[in-house]
């Protein structure tokens, strides 16, 4: 079991779901402050996307195809389940969560 | 009368079939989320039995030296030989492949003992059963599947923000939370529920939709499957279907080493791969070894599939054949329903898709209660007895379940027929709850049953550290997922406001996933 591709496979499918949750204009003014230029949010969505992409390639190195779809589905549904949790009760988090996912996957390179 | 617009028939729609049928696809959905790991709740079941560092190969000689010592003159033997997920050998005799089985101690051959137990098996048989004559049961949980593909259709159809409240949860809002719990958990992991819900009533397509079967085939299963296979599997057929016709030829005859034909079967199956060997005419000169493999190593499910040798010159009798578009798609359809693949990481996602599953239902019970404890017209009675049910199904449930896993740690192991009495503990704390919630007051009921629950899940390890039984990582695992599901019970109930409690129930507003004020 590849652990490394298990690790980014999670952080990215949730990734991708805050960054496709980003590009709503009202989660934009829930998470970010007004400093941000707000042009940047309509790179938001494609962002996302491309996230998901990665995260389908990510868990082809988990499971075999097939599978991989399966757990794809999986991921992102629980990754979007998991931001719309944490948006309420802990916004600072959720945008910071897929920064600790890519240390994870950091760490686990190392070992 | 005012024609009613599709929005408003739709949503009746959803709401009396999401409703009347909400409590058994509950009880359906939730056992089969815990059925997500059966096979770790039936080893915890046993901890008679411990874990061994041993390969499949070193057990099947066990197996094969106890079989030949004990059953030499057996017409079959099944072995189960150890995996990842029920590290145990067991060897069972005779036609009845599901008999009485015996567990062996892989190392020195030893029988072992383990106390009788309705295991991880019980909430697997519930989940498509529902503990009720298997034809009858299989036919009701079909009828809520249905029921659950209209409601989920239905769901789709009059949630018009779909993708605009796609990530909105706004909790401490009342019927507002609610429904946007309800709606974020359907929508966000539909992919998931119109999967399982689909797949789970295409493995049963035979009894559900037999009429092709018995126009094309005459009713015959086994011609159908035969019809399934690729053309090479049917010219072997034959081949397999000759046991019990052939046992009169008894020349006695040396069976090879077991471990061999593990080993040859590895090479097609791939390592570990293998869950037993089923062995035809032992000590015969017509025995033949089967290897089956386990369930996983693709989406298709291939119950029943094997690779079989002749026992005695160990060459290939029968190559697994790949099966024809329509099969496979029948079987990779029971296969993402069965979950058998991808390891651990995908049991898991299974599992937490489940109990988002439950949330979804348990949600859209409690919303109808939401919704109607504020209107003035409509029945009271019908609004009573659905809080009384909805606790008894989704809190009773719950207990009933943890109720399970500590009957089988308290009930003496050397009572007669105990894993009966293991069901009844089952039954028996479910009916109590539906007792209970009938008498206490609502919120006080909802309470009391989720802090029950969730202690029992909470205080499970006990028996690990009081007893000092057999621990090893599947069973540590277990129990920290039950405390950490006890934590989130607890968290559940300590949200329900206790000041509704006294409240009288039409001006109440519960909100008990947000919490009022916290």
């Amino acid at each position: 079991m590849n652990l490394i591709a298990l690790a980014l496979s999670l952080t990215l499918t949730y990734a991708g779901m805050l960054m496709i949750c980003l590009g709503m204009a009202r989660h934009w003014k829930q998470l970010t402050s007004p400093r941000i230029p707000a042009e940047l949010r309509r790179a938001c969505v494609p962002t996302g996307v491309l996230f998901l992409a990665l995260a389908a390639y990510t868990c082809s190195f988990v499971w075999d195809t097939g599978m991989a779809w399966v757990a794809w589905f999986g991921m992102s549904s629980l990754g979007g389940l998991m931001l719309l949790m944490l948006l309420p009760y802990a916004p600072r988090l959720a945008l910071w969560l897929p920064i600790g996912g890519g240390l994870v996957c950091v760490v686990l390179n190392l070992n | 009368m005012k024609q009613k617009t599709i929005t408003q028939s739709m949503s009746w729609l959803h709401t009396w079939c999401g409703l009347l049928l909400g409590w058994v696809l509950f009880a359906i959905f939730l056992t089969g989320t815990i059925a997500v790991f059966d096979k770790e709740i039936s080893w915890w079941m046993q901890p008679e039995l411990a874990q061994n560092e041993l390969d499949q190969a070193a057990a099947s000689k066990t197996a094969q030296r106890w079989l030949e010592a004990n059953h030499g003159n057996a017409a079959s033997w099944n072995i189960s030989l150890p995996t990842e997920r029920y590290p145990a050998l067991a060897v069972s005799t005779g036609e009845q492949r599901r008999g009485e089985r015996t567990h062996l101690d892989p190392l020195s051959g030893e029988v072992l003992e383990p106390r009788d137990t309705a295991g991880g098996n019980f909430f697997f048989r519930f989940h498509f059963t529902l503990h009720m004559p298997r034809t009858l049961g299989i036919w009701l949980v079909g009828f809520a599947a249905m029921a659950m593909l209209v409601a989920l259709i239905s769901g789709i159809v009059i949630h018009k923000k779909i993708f605009k409240e796609f990530f909105t949860f706004r909790p401490a809002k009342g019927r507002r939370s609610w429904l946007d719990g309800h709606n974020a958990s359907a929508v966000l992991l539909l992919p998931f529920h119109l999967m399982i819900t689909y797949t789970g009533l295409v493995i049963f397509f035979l009894i559900y939709m037999p009429a092709a079967l018995d126009a094309l085939y005459g009713g015959d299963r086994n011609a159908m499957f035969r019809d399934g296979r690729s053309d090479a599997a049917q010219q072997q057929a034959p081949l397999g279907r000759e046991r019990g016709e052939r046992q009169t030829q008894s020349v006695p005859a040396e069976l090879l080493p077991l471990e061999q034909f593990i080993a040859k079967a590895e090479t097609h199956y791939g390592p570990g791969a293998l869950a037993g060997l089923l062995i035809d005419n032992p000590g015969r000169i017509n025995a033949k070894v089967t290897a089956r493999p386990l369930l996983g190593s693709r989406i298709e499910l291939t119950k029943g599939e094997g690779m079989s040798f002749s026992g005695v010159t160990g060459e290939l009798l029968q190559q697994p054949s790949p099966s024809r578009p329509t099969l496979l798609t029948q079987r990779v359809m029971a296969g993402l329903h069965f979950a058998q693949f991808g390891g651990y990481p995908m049991r898991w996602l299974y599992f937490l898709c489940g109990l988002v599953s439950c949330a979804m239902i348990a949600t859209g019970l409690v919303l109808y209660t939401v919704k109607q404890r504020k209107q003035a017209k409509g029945s009271r009675a019908l609004l009573n007895v659905t809080e009384r049910l909805n606790i008894a199904t989704v809190a009773g449930l719950c207990l009933a379940s943890i109720a399970l896993l500590w009957a089988n740690r308290l009930i003496p192991v050397e009572l007669a027929g105990r894993e009966l009495w293991e069901t009844r503990v089952f039954f028996g704390a479910w009916l109590l709850s539906l007792a209970h919630a009938a008498a206490r007051p609502v919120f006080v009921a909802w309470r009391e049953q989720l802090y029950a629950a969730a202690s029992l899940c909470i205080a499970l390890p006990v028996f690990s550290l009081l007893d000092g039984l057999a621990l090893d990582s599947t069973r540590v695992a277990l129990e920290v997922a039950c405390v950490v599901l006890g934590v989130a019970l607890a968290w559940l109930a300590w949200k329900i406001p206790s000041r509704a409690c006294t409240a009288p129930l039409v001006k109440s507003r519960p909100a008990r996933l947000a919490g009022a004020e916290q």
